[in-house]
C-alpha cells in the first residue's frame, strides 16, 4: 500500500510537471548551447551583405524572412541578437557591445544607444521567445546555437543581410566589436547613402 | 534506400553506430548469464533510443540517466541540465517536472536505469575496472550526494550552468561528437581544456575502478539512489537457499556487501549476482507490497 501511495504521488507530480514544464524543457532541449560545452561555431568573415544564402550554408536561395522582420527592416537597419539563458558567450558579447557604447540595458530589455538611432535591436531569448524560432533561417547548418547575431536592411524591395553565427576574428562565437560597428555603419551607408535618417 | 555506405568519416551517425558495434562485440563475450544477455539488448537499445533526435526531433522528455542534451542527436533533456536551468534562470516550475520524472521512474525501477539503460553505465561495463578497499568505497559514496547538493547553489549564485561547463559526460557525449562530425567548425572557450582534462580523468577512473563514476561521482545516480529502498523492482534474498559462498559479493560491480545488503541504495539491479548464484538464493522481480 505504501508503495502504491508513492507511485500515485509521483504520478501526480509528474503530471503537474508535464503540464507546466514540458514546453519549456522542450525549448531548452531544442536550443543548442554550444557555449555550455566549451565550444563556439566559426563564421564567415564579412565581405559584403548577402541577399541569398552564401555557399557555406546548407540552404540555397533567398531566406524566407518573416514578414514582421521585413516590415521592420523597411524602417530601420535591424539587428537580431539571439541569446540563451545561462549562455556565457552571449553574456560576453552583450557586455562587450555595452562597453563599446553600442547597446544599453540588459539582454532582456536592451536597445541601441543614441549613436545608433538608425538601427533597431531585437534581443531575443532564443529558447523562451516565439521569435526565437527563426534562428534556424540564419545559421549555416540550421542550428539553434547561441549567440547568433543577424544584421538586416531592406532597400528597393530587397533584403540584405549578414549573420555572425560564430567567430569572425578568432575570439569564437562572437563578432569583433569594431567589425560589428563597421558592419552597422556600412548597413547605414547602403540603406540611406550615409545620411543619418 | 542505402542505410550504410561504409563511409564513416563523412557519416554523422558514425559516432553512435561505431560505439554500438564495438560495445556489442565486447559485451557479447563478457555478458554471461540469462539476465546479462537481456541487459546487453536493453543497453544497446537505450543507446540507440537516446540518440534518435534525427527521427523524432528534440523532445521535452527527461532522461532518467546521464546523457548530455547538447549531444548532436539527443532525444531528451539531461536531468542535471534541467536542474541547473531551474536555478540559473529561476524557472522553478521545471523542477516539478524533474522531480516527477525521476521520482516516477525510480519508484518503479529504483536505480535500474543505471544498469539497464544508461549509456555511461554501459561504457563502464565494457571497461571492467578493479575494486577498491571497502572502507574507502563507503566514504567515497557520499561524494555524489555532495556534488548533487552543490549544483543548485553554484548555479543560483553564478547564474550559469556551473556543472555543465566542467561535466565530463558533456565532454564525452557532446563536445567530442560535435568535433568528430565537424572538426574545423568550432573554436573553444576557456572551459574547453578543463573539460577535456576532466573527461580524461573520467576515463582513468572507469578503467581503474568498476563503475567508478556511478558509485562515487554521478549526481543522477544520487537522485535515484534513495528510491531503491521503496521501489517496486527489488533484488530479493532468500536466506534459506543461501550457502554463503559469497560469489555474489565478489561479482557485484558496485561492491555491495552481498547478499545481506540487497536493499542497498547502491544497487543498480544489474543482476550479475542473480546470474552467478548457484542456488537461486537471489532474484530480481516486482514486488507490489
Amino acid at each position: 500500500m505504501k508503495k502504491i501511495t508513492f507511485l500515485i504521488v509521483a504520478l501526480i507530480i509528474l503530471s503537474a510537471g508535464i503540464y507546466f514544464g514540458y514546453e519549456k524543457v522542450k525549448a531548452l532541449n531544442i536550443a543548442r548551447c554550444l557555449g555550455c560545452i566549451a565550444m563556439e561555431p566559426k563564421a564567415e568573415k564579412f565581405k559584403n551583405f548577402w541577399v541569398e544564402y552564401p555557399s557555406s550554408y546548407e540552404m540555397n536561395g533567398i531566406p524566407p524572412h518573416p514578414s514582421w522582420l521585413v516590415n521592420e527592416s523597411r524602417e530601420k537597419v535591424v539587428m537580431l541578437f539571439f541569446w540563451g539563458p545561462a549562455c556565457h558567450p552571449c553574456e560576453l558579447q552583450w557586455n562587450a557591445m555595452k562597453n563599446a557604447g553600442i547597446v544599453k540595458g540588459s539582454e532582456e530589455n536592451g536597445s541601441f544607444t543614441e549613436n545608433f538611432s538608425y538601427a533597431k535591436l531585437f534581443s531575443i531569448n532564443q529558447p523562451y521567445d516565439e521569435k526565437g524560432n527563426i534562428i534556424t533561417l540564419y545559421t549555416s547548418d540550421r542550428s539553434t546555437g547561441t549567440p547568433t547575431t543577424v544584421i538586416l536592411f531592406e532597400k528597393n524591395g530587397t533584403v540584405y543581410w549578414y549573420a555572425f553565427s560564430g567567430e569572425a576574428n578568432g575570439k569564437g562565437g562572437r563578432p569583433d566589436i569594431n567589425e560589428l560597428i563597421n558592419i552597422l555603419e556600412k548597413a547605414k551607408e547602403e540603406k540611406y547613402g550615409g545620411v543619418q535618417p | 534506400m542505402v542505410v550504410c555506405n561504409l563511409n564513416c568519416p563523412s557519416c554523422p551517425f558514425a559516432y553512435i553506430c561505431i560505439p554500438m558495434i564495438v560495445g556489442a562485440f565486447i559485451a557479447l563475450k563478457r555478458y554471461n548469464g540469462r539476465l546479462q544477455k537481456r541487459r546487453i539488448v536493453s543497453q544497446l537499445s537505450f543507446l540507440f533510443i537516446t540518440n534518435t533526435a534525427f527521427v523524432f526531433g528534440s523532445t521535452g522528455l527527461i532522461y532518467t540517466y546521464f546523457y548530455c542534451w547538447e549531444s548532436p542527436f539527443a532525444l531528451m533533456a539531461c536531468p542535471i541540465g534541467v536542474l541547473e536551468h531551474a536555478f540559473a534562470d529561476r524557472t522553478w516550475y521545471i523542477l516539478i517536472y524533474l522531480v516527477g520524472a525521476i521520482g516516477f521512474a525510480s519508484v518503479i525501477f529504483g536505480r535500474a536505469a543505471c544498469g539497464w539503460a544508461c549509456p555511461i553505465g554501459f561504457l563502464q561495463d565494457l571497461t571492467k575496472g578493479r575494486k577498491i578497499k571497502r572502507e574507502t568505497d563507503k566514504k567515497m559514496r557520499y561524494l555524489k550526494y555532495a556534488i548533487l547538493a552543490l549544483i543548485p547553489p553554484a548555479c543560483y549564485i553564478t547564474e550559469r550552468l556551473a556543472y555543465t561547463e566542467i561535466c565530463p559526460i558533456g565532454g564525452l557525449t557532446a563536445t567530442i561528437p560535435h568535433l568528430i562530425i565537424n572538426p574545423y567548425g568550432y573554436t573553444f572557450t576557456k572551459f574547453f581544456l578543463p573539460k577535456m582534462i576532466i573527461t580524461a580523468g573520467f576515463f582513468v577512473l572507469i578503467f581503474l575502478m568498476t563503475r567508478g563514476w556511478c558509485r562515487h561521482l554521478c549526481p543522477v545516480g544520487a537522485m535515484m539512489a534513495p528510491f531503491n529502498k521503496i521501489s517496486f523492482l527489488q533484488l530479493n534474498y532468500y536466506e534459506e537457499k543461501c550457502i554463503k559462498c559469497f560469489k555474489c559479493a565478489k561479482i557485484c560491480p558496485m561492491q555491495i556487501e552481498m547478499p545481506y545488503k540487497n536493499k542497498s541504495t547502491e544497487c543498480i539491479r544489474c543482476g550479475k549476482c542473480v546470474d552467478t548464484c548457484p542456488t537461486d538464493a537471489l532474484d530480481i522481480n516486482f514486488k507490489w507490497q
